[in-house]
């Protein structure tokens, strides 16, 4: 199996676990033990990582399938314990579905961006669609200064290379 | 498919550039013998394909998977995640700034390479 070190030793995946579950996540991912089954507060004893930060990653990975748990219940008190154990292997296939659903923004984007001409204020850094600068007399409808042409070429183009090397990933191209 | 099996295609999936078979069995925590049970298996069932390979003179094989793993890369741009991976905000992708960022993240790699 793929180790969690090595997972996060690729700088996308860092980039996209780190997002779902901040600097404390993963540095209770890089001190989980190996192997078995832990409740949150075996781990959060463990690990250093605080309680309720343990507990939050857990359900953050929990809904990314990304974690799993096994319920037992003591027969005398009736409490539950939660036992833990991480399924970071399905990285992938996870990212995959998240990229599969995001893949109809960005192709509306470069579509907006490709049907339409831009106009840019300088000075307050705003761009705005020619049918808007039209209405504006293109003047800056804040500052007032003349709003001047803005070739989107270079990012629409740098999209539109990005889309197809999706695709070509996701093999839907 | 056994666990083992799932298991191995997916250690196998997360290396794009194919994983020998003589490191195969180390990853997995098994026999080689066991491992040339599974990757047989795993090759009858079409899932992934076989290139002999020769590591200091000793042939084994490369193994990849046929249908393979996302590469992660692409939803990095200048170390930016792309920011609707997990965006809880309103969407409106015509004009959202985030994504613009991103863009011109995107658009300076490309004229970096």
């Amino acid at each position: 199996m793929v180790s969690v070190t090595e997972l996060l030793d690729d700088p996308a995946i860092n980039a996209y676990i780190l997002r779902m579950i901040g600097e404390e996540g993963i540095e209770l991912l890089r001190r989980f033990p190996e192997g078995g089954e832990h409740s949150d507060e075996e781990l959060a004893e463990m690990t250093g990582v605080n309680l309720n930060t343990v507990r939050h990653t857990l359900y953050t990975l929990y809904e990314r399938r990304l974690a799993e748990y096994r319920r037992l219940k003591n027969t005398e008190t009736g409490w539950l314990t939660y036992l833990w154990h991480l399924r970071l292997d399905r990285v992938h296939d996870v990212l995959e579905e998240q990229v599969r659903d995001v893949l109809e923004h960005l192709d509306a984007r470069l579509a907006y961006e490709e049907k339409n001409d831009f106009y840019m204020c300088r000075n307050c850094s705003v761009i705005y669609t020619f049918t808007d600068a039209a209405n504006w007399n293109f003047e800056c409808p804040n500052c007032e200064e003349m709003l001047e042409h803005f070739d989107n070429e270079l990012i629409a183009a740098a999209l539109r290379k990005r889309i197809d090397r999706i695709k070509e990933s996701l093999g839907s191209a | 498919m056994s666990d083992q099996e799932e298991e191995a295609l997916k250690v196998i999936q997360s290396h794009r550039q194919g994983v020998l078979q003589s490191e195969l069995w180390k990853l997995l925590d098994i026999d080689s013998r066991k491992c040339s049970r599974i990757v047989k298996r795993l090759l009858d069932a079409g899932l992934i394909e076989r290139i002999e390979f020769r590591s200091d003179g000793i042939k084994t094989y490369l193994l990849r998977a046929k249908k393979r793993a996302i590469d992660p890369c692409i939803i990095l741009a200048g170390g930016e995640v792309l920011p609707c991976i997990g965006c809880d905000q309103e969407c409106t992708p015509e004009e959202c700034a985030l994504l613009l960022d991103w863009m011109y993240q995107l658009a300076l790699e490309e004229y970096q390479e």
